[in-house]
Formats: C-alpha cells, structure tokens, sequence
C-alpha cells in the first residue's frame, strides 16, 4: 500500500477520469437526507454535517470548510451490489414446456465513492453470504466484481457509531482500491489495489511528508476519542445464548414495532424473498401460455410470515422477532460466518422510529 | 454444473396415489446434460417450481440406485396443490438438490432405526431404497435371506394418522426383507381392517429389541413428535450423537441466501435438513426460536 497526496482541488479530476469507465454511486443529498444514488463530483455533501439519536437524524448544510465532514445516510452499498427488487430469471410456459432465462445485461461497472470502514467491513460479510455459500449468487458477483471502491476514512464519527468497539472501523485497512483521508490542505491518497494506482496515472501526486503523516494519524486518533458509543463483545455469543427467556425481550417488544427499518437500513442485513411476478398480458388463456418473471426483493425477518409454514408460524410474536433478529446479528453470525453480523455503523438506532438502540438492549440482557 | 438458482425442466413420467392427500411423482429431467450431470445422496431435496405459483421444498423420495427420480407430495398450499392437478406428461420446474443429507457413513457398521411420522416417510424411503438396492447382490451371491449373520440390525417405526393414511403402504412387505417394521396409527375405524398397533409412535418400545449403545436413528415427522422421540431415545441409552433428525422451516431460497429457514444458527436448508441432535439440542426446546 503506497500513500500519497493531491490538492484539495484535484480531487474533482478523479471523478473527471472515473467517470469514463464507471457509474459513480455516492453520497448526495435528497429531502434533507444524504442518499446513497448516481452521483457526481458536485454533489459530494462537503460541509453537511448529519446529527445523529436514538430515532433521530437531523442534517444541517455548509458549516464546514471540510469536504468529508458528513457520516452515514441511511442507503449502505448493498443497495447496489443485492438491489432491493432484482429479477433472477424470466420465465415462460407454454405447450413446449418451461423454460427459465437470464437475461445478462451488460452494465458499466460501479464506482463506489465515499464508502466508509463500517461498510466496507459489511460487504466482507456480504461476500461470505453470497459468493461463499453452496450456491455462488452470480448477480452479485458480476455487480461486485467489477465494481471499484473509493473510500473515506472518517474523521467525525456520529453519535451512533461504535465501529471502535468491533474493530470494523474507523480507518479503513483493506478491501477498497482508492482510501481517502482529509487532511488542513490536501487528500491523502492510500491505493489498495492495482486497480486503484491506476487512476492516479498522469496526475500530480505529491509526496506525504511526516508532518502530514502525523496529522492524519493524530486526527484518526482524534476520531476514535470521539466515538461515543461502545459495546461489549467478549462474551457474545454466550451471553445471549444463555439468555432465550431474559425479560428484557419482552420489555423491547412493547416498543418495537416490527416495522423492519432497522434491517432495511443495516448494511449486513441481507434477508430477502423471491417470488413469481405476473402480469396480466403474460397470461394467455387462449393458448394456455404464462409468462413473467422471478424476481428477488428485500425482506426482513420482521414480516410477520416471514417464518411460517403450511400449518403455523416459527415466530407469531414481535418478542420472538426481535430476540431472532438481535441473536442473529451478534451470536449466530459468529457460528454462521466467523464474525458478528454487526458492524457497529449506527444506522438501526438511528432509523428505528421508536429509538431501540441494539448496543442498550445487549447491555440489558447482561444484566 | 448447472446454475442452481435457475430452474430446469423435467417431465412426469407416472404419478401413484398414496393417500388422499398424497401422491408419488416420478420426474424424468428434460435436458440430457442436467440429467448426467444431477447428483443426489438421500435426504437432499430439491425446489419443485410451478411457474407463476412458487416453488415448494420437497424432499427426494427415491434412492440414487432407482431408475426413476420421485417426490412424494402432500397436498398443503398453493405450490402443493398446483403440482396435484398435473398429469402424466406435464412439466415443472426443478431446482436441487440441496441440503446435506443421511449420513450414511454412520449406519455402515450400526444397527439403524428408522422413525418416521406422516409424510416425514418420504426422504427416508430414500435411505430404505437405498439399503434395499444395496443388498440384493450380496443376498443372491450369498443365498442366505436376510444378508450375513453380521449384518446391522434395521428397525423401521412408521406412524399415521389412521390406516388409510399410509404412505408407500403396498411397499411395506419389500421392506420387511431388510427391515422390521413397526406401524402404528393414531386411530382406525373399526370397520377397517387393521392389525397394526393404534397409539403413539413412543408406544411401540416394548416390541422392538434394540441394542440402544450400537444404534443409529435417522428420524423425520412432525417436530412435537420427534421432540417427545428423542428424549425417550435418549432414556433408552442411545447416545445423543447417534440421533439424526431432519428438520421443517420456511424454505424459500433452498441454497443459503434468504434467511428464511433458520433454526437457532443454523440454515436448515444448507447446514441440514438433517442435523446431529446434539449439535442442535441446546435450541430444541426454545419456543419461537
Ligand atoms: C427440507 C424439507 C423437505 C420437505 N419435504 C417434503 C416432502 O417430501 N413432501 C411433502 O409433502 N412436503 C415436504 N415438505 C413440506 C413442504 O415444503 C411444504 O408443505 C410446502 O412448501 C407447502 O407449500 P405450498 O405452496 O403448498 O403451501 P403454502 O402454505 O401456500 O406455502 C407458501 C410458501 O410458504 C413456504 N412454506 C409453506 N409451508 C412450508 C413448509 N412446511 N416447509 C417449508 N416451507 C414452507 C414455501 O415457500 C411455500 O412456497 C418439506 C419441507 C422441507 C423444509
Ligand atoms: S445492526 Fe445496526 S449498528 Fe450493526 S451493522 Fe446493522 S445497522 Fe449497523
Ligand atoms: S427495532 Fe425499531 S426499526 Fe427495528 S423493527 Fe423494531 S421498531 Fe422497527
């Protein structure tokens, strides 16, 4: 990994260069809100600084001379690389038989820009879900394989962040091809990959000196004291295992509402449902033909059927949904996948309606 | 290898009904290359589809010796029922196998029980088949019925609900050359002629003999069922990690990605369905897990 700098102003030629090969998905600001959609270098949200709570989330514009001064919206990149509708196939039945087709678009690859440690943490844990499994998801490994990942090292955690306290952040360490750090006068620019030095070819990157060095460590540092929020792992999974019947899930049921924002929000969050799609002009009674298509959407283990079967429901209750979810995240995960399924990012306890905070509810199941 | 996400053709070759509610199908898999290349030990299972409809996990009834592939079907919901209008010659999709199967490395040298409740038969015809195609050669070549004196005991306790309920009923008297079979039902009426046991499936101890120490039990049926199973199992002196039980949940992927069939950490669909008692216990008894 080799580091080196540009100016402040010449991080616009990135984007100019980038933006021949890739689709640029970054940061953006949308009903007072920073999205993740296509984006370019303009609508990078510099100065915005995004006020995080418990079900709050407040975003106030241009106070800052800095460009990265913003954190985490509520769009994590998995938006992009496991869409939320996506169709699997395209089928049709006739008189011949069945048959079932792929359609393989060819799409321009994806830039991700802006992408932070928490998230880059939590496409890791999505590779081992879709590209490690008995069945490798060739949807999500043609979107991820060519994509290419800019990212940003955070200096000004929010107020829900906790990365800290499970080694997912706030610097990033590997998995991007170009990683951003702010510094007084300049980008530091570290490269990850050949990929990554590549687009730095022809432009005038400097050297980093040790005083700059220093600055951008001190203010990693600076980063990490400010991080509020912690949680304790050293007993999971245990700790929860041991607790199936604790009260406190039937305390955080009566707040919850299963709306499941706080999986739709979750960058590691990866449940779904697929489904036949039909449409009225696919079905042809005349000559008994049906067509249409299978797509895969988003779903969360809140949907109420999310769990039955043909006679019952694994889990009726909102207690049970709950305890499913959080268990899931920071004990199966770990059986599952080597790692817990939480990445400390903040965003459940920023978007959950009635302000649930996970790091809260694992602190009063200890208890 | 084909792309298990994307379904492939196959075609019904014959159709046998059961039950009321239950019927064989034999499947001949349309394309020539899928056909060479489709694996399966028993107690995998595969995604039957209906297009327009929606898929159903069924597991694979036949054993990989047969000549033709079958599921065995019960009539439930919308997929189920859809696959029950079909004719000989009709078409659906597959996808599969999936799961991890038998372990059939454990039985090799071990007496097997067999216990099954209602259409929780059906990936254990697979593993009778199996033991029975196995057998027939060693059997002629030896002459002696019943395979060597040495051969591991086969025990098989199958309950329904009433007679009538049986599945693979007219196949019961092969089975008895490798196996003792043990029926029960919940109830018979009385105008049936039935010589079986009537009662529960945990009531038919006394007539079997078993070596409990030197049993392995590959279980499938209702959950409550197998749950009250395994603790008298386990009462009797068989060892916890000889007890393998296929397990029941939400399948909607079949190959690891939706998250719908967990049981505690486990995907049911890819960890199991069958898993090792003791590798679930400590989950068995939650409610709502
Ligand atoms: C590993 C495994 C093996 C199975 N083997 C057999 C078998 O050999 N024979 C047999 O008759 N049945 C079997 N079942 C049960 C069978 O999958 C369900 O009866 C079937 O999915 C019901 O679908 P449906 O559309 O008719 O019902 P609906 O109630 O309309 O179901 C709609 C959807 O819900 C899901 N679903 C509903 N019930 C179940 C269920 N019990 N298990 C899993 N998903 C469900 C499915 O995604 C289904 O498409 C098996 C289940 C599993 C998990
Ligand atoms: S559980 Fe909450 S804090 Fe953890 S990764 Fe998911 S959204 Fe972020
Ligand atoms: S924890 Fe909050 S965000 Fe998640 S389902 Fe419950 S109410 Fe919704």
């Amino acid at each position: 990994m080799t580091i080196t700098k540009i100016k402040k102003d010449h991080l616009r030629l990135i984007f100019d260069r980038l933006k021949d090969s890739y689709k640029l998905v970054g940061p953006r600001v949308e009903n007072d809100v920073i999205v993740l959609t296509e984006m370019d270098f303009h609508d990078i949200p510099a100065g915005y600084k995004d006020l995080h709570g418990k079900g709050v989330y407040r975003l106030s514009g241009n106070k800052d001379s800095n460009t990265f001064s913003f954190s985490l919206g509520p769009d994590s990149f998995k938006r992009f690389l496991s869409p939320p509708v996506r169709e699997i196939f395209a089928f049709k039945k006739s008189k011949k038989g069945i048959s079932a087709n792929v359609s393989s678009k060819e799409e321009k690859p994806t830039a991700f820009i802006g992408m932070r440690a928490c998230d880059i943490s939590a496409l890791k844990l999505y590779d081992k879900v879709f590209l490690e499994g008995p069945v490798r998801d060739t949807g999500y490994d043609s979107l991820k394989r060519n994509s290419l990942i800019i990212a940003v090292n955070c200096l000004y955690p929010n107020g829900n962040c906790f990365c800290d306290s499970l080694g997912t952040g706030p610097e990033v360490r590997d998995g991007f091809d170009l990683a951003i750090t702010e510094i007084q006068d300049s980008f530091l620019l570290e490269t990850g990959s050949s990929k990554g030095s590549e687009i730095l070819n022809g432009l005038t990157i400097e050297e980093v000196s040790d005083k700059e060095m220093d600055e951008k460590n001190s203010r990693t540092e600076d980063c990490k004291k400010t991080i509020k929020r912690h949680i304790k792992v050293n007993d999971l999974p245990w700790v929860i295992y041991r607790n199936p019947e604790h009260p406190r899930w039937t305390d955080v049921a009566s707040r919850c509402l299963a709306c499941g924002n706080c999986t739709q929000v979750c960058p590691t969050c990866f449940c779904n449902s697929s489904y036949d799609r039909l449409e009225l002009s696919g079905i042809s009674k005349k000559s008994r033909e049906i067509s249409g298509n299978k797509v895969r959407a988003w779903d969360s283990c809140f949907s109420k059927n999310f769990a039955r079967v043909h006679g019952g429901n694994f889990r009726p209750s909102r207690r049970a949904r709950y305890r499913h979810w959080m268990t899931h995240k920071l004990a199966y995960w770990i059986e599952q996948f080597g790692s817990p399924g939480c990445v400390g990012c903040g965003r459940c306890i920023t978007w959950c309606p009635v302000g649930i905070d996970i790091t809260e509810e694992l602190e009063a199941i200890r208890k | 290898m084909y792309d298990k996400s994307i379904p492939f053709e196959a075609k019904i070759r014959w159709i046998k009904k059961e039950t009321r509610d239950t019927a064989t199908y034999a499947f001949k898999i349309t394309s020539r290359e899928i056909e060479r290349a489709y694996r399966f030990i028993p107690g995998q299972f595969n995604m039957l589809y209906m297009p327009g409809i929606g898929e159903a996990a069924i597991s694979i009834s036949s054993a990989p010796s047969d000549h033709d592939l079958t599921h065995t079907i019960r009539v439930a919901g919308d997929v189920t029922t859809a696959i029950s209008r079909l004719d000989t010659g009709d078409v659906l999709g597959i996808r599969g196998p999936f799961g991890n199967g038998w372990p059939l490395e454990e039985i090799e040298e071990r007496d097997l029980m067999i216990i099954a409740g209602g259409v929780g038969i059906a990936p254990l015809r697979s593993v009778i088949r199996h033991i029975l195609n196995d057998r027939t050669e060693p059997r002629h070549v030896k002459g002696v019925r019943g395979g060597k004196i040495s051969s591991p005991a086969r025990i098989i306790l199958y309950g329904s609900k009433t007679p009538k309920d049986i599945i693979f009923r007219d196949e019961f008297p092969r089975y008895r050359d490798a196996f003792q079979t043990f029926l029960t039902v919940d109830k018979a009426d009385p105008e049936e002629y039935w010589r079986g046991d009537i009662g529960l499936i945990t009531g038919m101890w006394n007539k079997t003999s078993f070596n409990p120490l030197n049993t392995v039990v590959f279980m499938c049926g209702p959950e409550v069922m197998m749950q009250s199973m395994v603790k008298e199992l386990i009462l009797k002196g068989v060892p916890g990690e000889k007890i393998f039980i296929s397990i029941e949940r939400n399948m909607n992927c079949g190959m690891g990605i939706c998250g719908h069939c967990f049981f505690g950490p486990k995907f049911v669909c890819k960890d199991g369905p069958v898993f090792r008692f003791t590798d679930i216990e400590g989950f068995l008894g939650i409610k709502e897990i």
